[in-house]
């Protein structure tokens, strides 16, 4: 798939399969479809004043629970963001939108992409074994530092990507969600090895949790038990590729294990 | 087999021993009551002929009729380990006296034997749970804790376990149907 | 200027989702230990244990918990960037002293002792691997030896000096680790990298040989599972050509140290006393004075043939603790010579049914792990699955002695002294 290719009408318009109730543009309070309609307009035209009256409240489009269980128990958080509007003259594009107002992207938004893509800072969340491959392959040998990954950030208000490197306990699940709800947009998370993309080797077990995507969302799923540091490379690939297309699939990443339809 | 250590232990814990010292390869086992624990530990460590001070291991074991709490030591007058094996918890209040008078290490590994099986470790400063989150109910490592893939499910009739299909989880309407005895020996 | 948005803008103010949104479920028939999350915002509490006012549990507990005049609750999450893994500790500061800590453990319990009751034996192997994932073939040496003991099962000459041999290379990378890991967490960036290199390669040998780069599963009853083989013999003699020299290089970047000598030396005391009754094992009791290896003191294997020294250390602060890892690398380095000398040929694994069934008994089987002993205590009640499988784990003793240790340093020697003890949390919490 090659970069750029955003299929004839421009836009992956129609969000993937299993998402009901969703057209956002509609959904949001008509001030946000206003909004849309102006920004699909004007393309980077600032918005006069007057156009915009509402606050922009964003409802949460980005993750759904296909867990019943996870997330209070399948009550999704409502808002993801809330903007008020008011403070400068120029309305102002925030990128962490795009999800939800489906905006016709522009080579602005395709190089903050490849921005993105070539410098995902990951958050060094090395629990377990896996954590030794991470290390592997931010050291010496297996350099990820050659595709702009080299600070582990130990701040999650720093970092892009979240590669949860280990087994998942139940009791450490609070701290790595909280961890997950620090990290600020746009945020990528990457399950290495068996035991975050399906509880792995203690699938028996009484305290592990069955795959991190039971509590977070998942963008790149690397097996293995542990995988080389060559495969977290090709992971990390594939995420900076997943970047590049489509801003990584924003309305479609689900709480849960996801097929894509292509497969 | 240190033979020599069979004598030394049967001279000065005669009373206290409940049944036969067995020895194995490279390891002598006694058993003793949860009562006769601190005495049998501070004998133990202390004489001059047994100096048992370095504490290997402190276990729990739920045999399915009741509890043990098995001691590890080693000395350097003896190439053999010392298994001491605290028989007759009952399952239904476990108690044990604790060894943290003699080792300090012990506080945390009797933490986690109260964290597995539920064992009660009198004069233990610290017993709380030290693995499972503090508000944790239940006792995992116990027999009756069933995991949610094998539950009444006996294998040793002839047929490895491993090949048979796996197929839904029976709850036997005795709780104790699923519960793996240990042997009498 | 756009006019204040008559709307309210905040959820305190009153602000409504822009869909409907269905009702929370109501409290759900669920148990109490059911391993699901839930995650509910407002009771967050619940995840953590909650820092006083409430009712202290233990003794131990309400002592920890007092707080004193100018005293301060500090809390080293169970994330954060040294990297030993995800260790909770609570400190009691006063000021920049430390009064007393509490370690918080169990965010990596896995339940391996329980799978372990459930699977036969050659999978109880692979389970004890992750443990201690840094020097998983130690694990599998212990668990092996137990069953061993338990089966009356020899093994073959050859599969022991391959055991050795693999043993010991994967003891100089874990040490190897421990250093960097030593100046990483006292903010030293580079020997983790020289470090790093050493494993790398090492960990790749170990791969030309078991398959794997870190879990290994090689170690059988009765032996190992494959023979040697010339990528490995290349690989090792590549290695082993450089691997004196390398490691006085990676040594030495830390040796004359200044910052590095006067924030070890004498911090983090350990005495012999202390030691004996933490239970505490391994370099961390050399370092305080008592020459106990299991290598020795109860010989396993083919060590009584093999000719090496057990260096020990006085002083029993972290530069010793230190001191002596860098030791063991070279001594190791010594029966890895020997063992390459003295291979013997024959088979690698002794033969054994398929089906494995032991007499009831009991064994207890211990090595001589990078961080002390390893023991597995293995009860069989006849059938092919072990009735209890019990490791116990020497960072667990180790880090039993940080309550002891850290009281009286100041809050810069907190990693100082939790990374000499080298603790893998792996191995800590099962």
């Amino acid at each position: 798939m090659a970069v750029g290719d955003r299929g004839p009408k421009g836009v992956r318009a129609v969000p993937a399969s299993g998402n009901p109730t969703v057209d956002p543009a509609a959904a949001a309070s008509p001030g946000a479809a206003a909004a849309a309609r102006a920004a699909a307009r004007s393309q980077l035209a600032p918005l006069g004043p007057g156009e915009l009256t509402a606050p922009i409240v964003v409802p949460n489009t980005l993750w759904r629970a296909a867990n019943p269980l996870a997330y209070d128990g399948g009550r999704p958080a409502e808002i993801t963001h809330l903007r008020e509007f008011g403070l400068t003259d120029v309305g102002r594009r925030d990128d962490a939108r795009w999800g939800a107002l489906q905006i016709v992207p522009t080579k602005a938004d395709y190089i903050l992409d490849l921005i993105r893509a070539n410098s995902l800072w990951p958050l060094l969340s090395g629990l377990a074994c896996c954590a030794f491959e991470m290390m592997s392959g931010a050291t010496s040998k297996f350099d990820m530092d050659r595709w702009g990954m080299f600070p582990f950030r130990a701040s999650p208000r720093q970092s892009d990507v979240l590669i949860v490197a280990g087994t998942l306990t139940t009791k450490m699940s609070g701290p790595l969600i909280r961890l997950w709800e620090q990290m600020p947009e746009p945020k990528w998370c990457v399950a290495l090895g068996d035991c975050t993309v399906s509880g792995g080797r203690y699938k028996r077990s009484y305290s592990t949790v069955q795959g991190i995507d039971r509590v977070m969302p998942v963008d790149v799923y690397i097996p293995g038990c542990p995988p080389r540091p060559e495969g977290l490379i090709y992971g990390m690939l594939q995420l900076g590729q997943l970047v590049k297309d489509q801003r990584g699939h924003w309305p479609e990443r689900e709480i849960g294990p996801t097929v894509p339809d292509k497969i | 087999m240190d033979r020599n250590l069979k004598r030394r232990l049967e001279a000065r814990l005669d009373a206290q021993i409940q049944g036969p010292i067995r020895q194995r390869h490279d390891q002598t086992e006694i058993r003793i009551k949860p009562g006769d624990a601190p005495d049998v530990l501070r004998t133990v460590h202390d004489s001059v002929d047994l100096r048992f001070e370095i504490l290997a291991d402190l276990a729990g074991v739920d045999t399915g009729a009741e509890m043990q709490v098995v001691y590890h030591l080693w000395s350097e007058t003896s190439p053999d380990w010392l298994r001491i094996i605290v028989d007759g918890i009952s399952r239904d209040d476990p108690r044990c006296p604790s060894a943290t008078f003699l080792w300090t290490g012990a506080e945390w590994l009797e933490r986690e034997a109260y964290d597995m099986f539920g064992i009660i470790f009198e004069g233990n400063r610290d017993l709380r749970r030290i693995f499972m989150p503090p508000d944790y109910t239940s006792f995992p490592l116990r027999k009756d804790f069933l995991l949610p893939d094998d539950a009444a499910r006996s294998p040793g009739e002839g047929v490895r376990h491993i090949e048979r299909p796996y197929g839904p989880a029976v709850v036997a309407d005795d709780p104790a149907a699923g519960v793996r005895r240990a042997p009498a020996s | 200027m756009p006019t204040r948005p008559a709307r309210p803008t905040t959820r305190a103010a009153g602000a409504r989702p822009a869909r409907p949104v269905e009702p929370r479920p109501s409290e759900q028939q669920r148990s109490e230990d059911d391993p699901r999350i839930m995650l509910d915002r407002e009771i967050s509490a619940d995840l953590y244990e909650p820092i006083p006012p409430y009712p202290t549990r233990t003794e131990r507990e309400g002592e920890f918990y007092t707080r004193g005049d100018g005293e301060m609750f500090i809390n080293i999450g169970p994330h954060h960037p040294a990297t030993h893994g995800v260790l909770r500790l609570v400190l009691k500061l006063s000021g920049e002293q430390i009064v007393d800590v509490d370690p918080v453990l169990g965010y990596l319990h896995r339940g391996v002792e329980k799978i372990c009751e459930n699977s036969d034996y050659y999978h109880v192997i692979d389970q004890v691997d992750p443990l201690e994932y840094v020097s998983s073939l130690f694990q599998e040496w212990a668990a092996v030896l137990s069953f061993e003991k338990l089966m009356d099962v020899e093994v073959p000459r050859r599969a022991e000096y391959i055991r050795v041999l693999s043993g010991e290379l994967l003891r100089i990378a874990s040490h190897t680790l421990y250093i960097g890991f030593l100046a990483l967490d006292l903010g030293g960036l580079t020997p983790i990298l020289y470090s790093f290199i050493e494993r790398d390669e090492i960990v790749e040998m170990l791969a030309a040989l078991t398959g794997a780069r870190m879990l290994f599963n090689y170690f059988r009853i009765g032996g190992v599972n494959g023979d040697l083989n010339h990528e490995f013999m290349s690989r090792l003699g590549d290695w082993m050509s450089r691997a004196a020299k390398q490691t006085e290089a990676d040594a030495a970047l830390l040796n004359e140290n200044e910052i590095f000598v006067r924030r070890t030396r004498g911090v983090g005391v350990l005495d012999r006393a202390t030691a004996l009754r933490f239970g505490v094992t391994g370099g961390n009791l050399r370092a305080a004075g008592v020459p106990f290896d299991i290598r020795r003191a109860h010989p396993y294997s083919i060590y009584p043939e093999l000719d090496f020294n057990i260096p020990t250390r006085d002083e029993g602060d972290s530069l010793a603790r230190y001191l002596i890892r860098v030791d063991e690398v070279r001594e190791s380095i010594k029966i890895i010579d020997q063992c390459l000398h003295n291979m013997p040929d024959g088979p690698v694994m002794a033969k054994l049914p398929r089906l494995l069934r032991p007499r009831p008994g009991r064994a207890w089987g211990a090595c001589e792990g990078p961080r002390g002993m390893l023991g597995v205590y293995t009860i069989s009640d006849g059938s092919d699955q072990p009735f209890r499988f019990r490791i116990h784990d020497p960072s667990f003793m180790n880090l039993e002695t940080v309550p002891t240790l850290l009281p009286g340093n100041l809050l810069a020697d907190t990693m100082t002294i939790v990374a000499s003890l080298d603790p893998v949390l792996g191995g800590i919490d099962k």
